[in-house]
């Protein structure tokens, strides 16, 4: 016959009677929660969200101190992982030059879906300090379709915790199962 | 320190002789200008003379002065750790090539890249003389004066083309340059009414 | 049996890598897994500083200055201010030279720690990065209280600084210093002895001082190869002579003797602080030349002259004598300096950065050669490399 399971089981016909008396109210009582999936699937995005390491300037070094203890990203479930195949969420952090912007894209496309971008830094959000320079993209988002902009030159630690938490609050609002 | 430098400037003007156009000593620093064929010669009697001794190469760089004949400057700043003094050689070109000092010191190798990659002068010699620091099929030579700050092409990713591409430059908003120089010196164009008053009237 | 074709495998490093400090791409030959031949590309960060400077005041390129190297922005700007000050022949009072030194060398800790730790993080130690960080946050928080920010200062000034430090802020920066050596220790403890780091940093591109000459390093590297040479001792500015520290130097010329000289340097820019604080006189801390220094906001809010000469500086700038100058600072990564050519207007008519990464990135061949493909992340760590003034 097999293995005796430890926990008694309920025969079948016994089983129906059971979920016949489960109703709207006294459902939670009899062992039952009911979630959307949409949250269920949102929130176990956004609770780990891995950003790929792609520090390009001074942006950078701010957001290694996101990293490091002080202003934990850890605690939000953000882990740093070098590789794009092992990432969710692409930071954007430094000046995007027109040299570097085929690698960029090139790096993008190999992120699997769902995916976000995080623009870090006035010269990410807009060419910045380096607008005007013949050899600068004036803003990642000319290569790349953007979800957060985070501003500043450089931005503190505290702001990109900040933009992290809004790219939080953005999946829980528009993100859906199916893209 | 002004006697020193002043010292070494006689010792450098007699032992290169015919190759030193010009010499120039201000704000306590010393300059030379030799000629362009001279370059190696030149370097190599810095780098080993026993009253020289500028061991260190510290930087090759290129300035444009279009007004001039010979437009680019190319500028060796050196340094000696024995005596302590620094030294600045120039040589001028017009685009014609001037002798690498990669023999000499093998740290010229990437700032001959360089000044050839932003102004266009090539070096004779250089082993490896491509682009270093601008993009990969990037034309024209950018710290040159007649070159425009923003460039000429621009990138953006293409979805239909699904790869990042280059076209002209287009600015929502252009670069704004004011020109400060003192309204009682040279303003041009003159305000309304100036033509009257230097023209028939007084 | 044939006779079989043997190709060196070329193997791409970069230029998104965890461990290339920034945007380095290196095209390595390979046979098997020793380094035949390294190949750095750069100019993946090349944002065309040097010609937006000429195109801007001298009051509005000093930022671009910070953004070169941005572990230590202070040391930089402090070059290109040094440079004007020298062709206006403008004098910096006192106070502004030590506040200068004080925080050139909070500069070299900052950048000293994050390269001892991210070297560290390469070869594969975690926690000196974890517990070191917190250092340069105290650091960061020091330059916030002075300028505003915690990075990029914009604090030094053609005659002297933007504002003097507020009250209490020397006190805190004492206090940091008599807990900091402690820091340090711990680091030192974790790494100095450690047997696995030291047989991944011992004997790793080894430069001997003839080819530390030949291939212009300067800073760290150059003393680690045995040559004592440090501009702060040799050529001071600003308020450096009246300082009193020791300058290590090596012996080998290895990577481990980089990272000593670098752990000892931090220990004698603790002593440059806590003297530029004990010693610091009272004064302005701009120099009252007027054709260079603003006047102080309630001048400028109260009186029409001053309202006039703040509105003449910020906007037409100073107009700088015709000349040029190559001015030199000891930056934590070597010999930073700006050959700065003026055509007596308010725009710098060139100014080239030398940057000691440039040549120090360019012997990497020279390093990497005959060790292994692990080695050469270990060489780029030592060499103390950052992709913002190598770029420019």
């Amino acid at each position: 016959m097999g293995v005796e399971p430890k926990t008694p089981q309920v025969p079948a016909m016994e089983q129906d009677v059971l979920m016949s008396q489960v109703n709207d109210d006294n459902m939670n009582e009899r062992g039952f929660v009911v979630a959307n999936i949409d949250k269920v699937v949102n929130f176990a995005r956004t609770s780990s969200l891995w950003p790929m390491t792609f520090g390009l300037a001074c942006c950078a070094v701010e957001m290694i101190h996101a990293y490091m203890p002080r202003y934990d990203l850890d605690r939000f479930g953000v882990v740093p992982r070098p590789s794009p195949r092992q990432s969710d969420v692409i930071i954007v952090a430094g000046t995007l030059t027109n040299k570097m912007a085929p690698a960029f894209r090139k790096v993008y496309d190999q992120m699997s879906e769902p995916r976000w971008v995080i623009s870090m830094g006035s010269c990410a959000n807009g060419g910045g300090y380096y607008h005007y320079s013949y050899a600068v993209v004036r803003g990642c988002d000319r290569v790349v379709p953007v979800d957060v902009y985070v501003p500043g030159c450089p931005p503190t630690a505290e702001a990109l915790v900040y933009g992290v938490l809004q790219l939080q609050k953005k999946i829980k609002r528009t993100g859906t199962l199916f893209r | 320190m002004d006697t020193a430098l002043n010292e070494l400037k006689e010792i450098v003007i007699d032992a290169l002789g015919s190759s030193v156009l010009d010499s120039q000593l201000a704000n306590d620093e010393l300059s030379i200008v030799i000629n362009r064929d001279d370059v190696p010669r030149v370097l190599k009697y810095l780098r080993d003379d026993v009253n020289c001794q500028f061991k260190l190469l510290l930087d090759i760089c290129g300035v444009d002065y279009p007004e001039r004949e010979e437009r680019f400057d190319v500028v060796y700043n050196l340094l000696s750790l024995v005596h302590n003094r620094r030294i600045r050689v120039k040589t001028r070109t017009a685009g014609d090539p001037v002798p690498s000092a990669t023999e000499i010191f093998s740290t010229a190798g990437w700032f001959e890249r360089e000044c050839w990659d932003m102004y266009g002068v090539p070096f004779l010699g250089n082993p490896d003389l491509r682009r270093i620091l601008t993009d990969y099929g990037f034309e024209g030579h950018p710290l040159r004066k007649d070159f425009p700050l923003s460039g000429f092409v621009e990138i953006r990713y293409d979805d239909e083309k699904k790869r990042v591409v280059y076209e002209p430059t287009k600015l929502t908003q252009d670069f704004r340059s004011f020109d400060f120089l003192s309204p009682w010196d040279g303003q041009e164009p003159l305000l309304p009414g100036d033509e009257k008053a230097e023209g028939e009237g007084a | 049996m044939s006779q079989n074709q043997i190709k060196n495998m070329t193997l791409n490093f970069g230029p998104q890598h965890p461990a290339a400090h920034g945007v380095l791409r290196m095209v390595l030959e390979m046979d098997g897994e020793i380094i035949d031949r390294a190949d750095p590309h750069i100019g993946l960060l090349h944002r065309g500083t040097e010609k937006l400077i000429e195109n801007k005041t001298y009051q509005q390129s000093t930022p671009y200055f910070d953004r070169l190297d941005y572990v230590a922005p202070q040391n930089q700007e402090h070059a290109f201010v040094l440079a004007a000050e020298k062709l206006l022949g403008v004098e910096v009072p006192e106070r502004a030279q030590y506040i200068r030194v004080l925080y050139c060398e909070i500069g070299r800790i900052l950048n000293h720690i994050l390269n001892v730790a991210s070297y560290a993080m390469d070869v594969g130690a975690m926690t000196p990065m974890l517990w070191s960080f917190e250092d340069r946050e105290h650091l960061m928080e020091f330059c916030e209280r002075v300028c505003g920010a915690r990075m990029h200062m914009n604090y030094f000034r053609i005659g002297g600084v933007a504002r003097d430090l507020p009250d209490g802020l020397t006190d805190d920066i004492l206090a940091w210093t008599e807990k900091f050596p402690q820091m340090i220790t711990d680091m030192e403890t974790l790494l100095t002895e450690n047997r696995i780091f030291k047989q991944r940093t011992v004997d790793v591109a080894v430069v001997s001082a003839e080819q530390a000459y030949d291939w212009g390093f300067t800073g760290p590297n150059l003393r680690a190869s045995g040559i004592a040479w440090d501009l702060r001792k040799s050529q001071p500015y600003d308020a450096y002579a009246k300082m009193d520290f020791d300058v290590p130097v090596g012996k080998n010329g290895d990577c481990y003797d980089r990272y000593l000289c670098r752990m000892m340097e931090m220990r004698e820019s603790l002593k440059i602080i806590r003297q530029s604080i004990l010693e610091m006189p009272e004064g302005p801390i701009k120099s009252t030349d007027r054709r260079v220094c603003p006047p102080s906001r309630e001048e400028m809010k109260t009186s029409m002259e001053g309202l006039i000469h703040h509105f003449k500086l910020m906007t037409e700038g100073v107009n700088v004598p015709a000349g040029e100058t190559y001015t030199a600072v000891e930056a934590p990564k070597g010999e930073f300096a700006v050959y700065l050519v003026s055509d007596g207007t308010n725009k710098p008519y060139r100014c080239k950065i030398r940057a000691p990464g440039f040549a120090h990135l360019q012997a990497m061949d020279m390093m990497c050669e005959g060790h292994m493909l692990a080695d050469a992340v270990a060489v780029i760590g030592s060499i103390d490399v950052v992709f913002g003034e190598i770029d420019r």
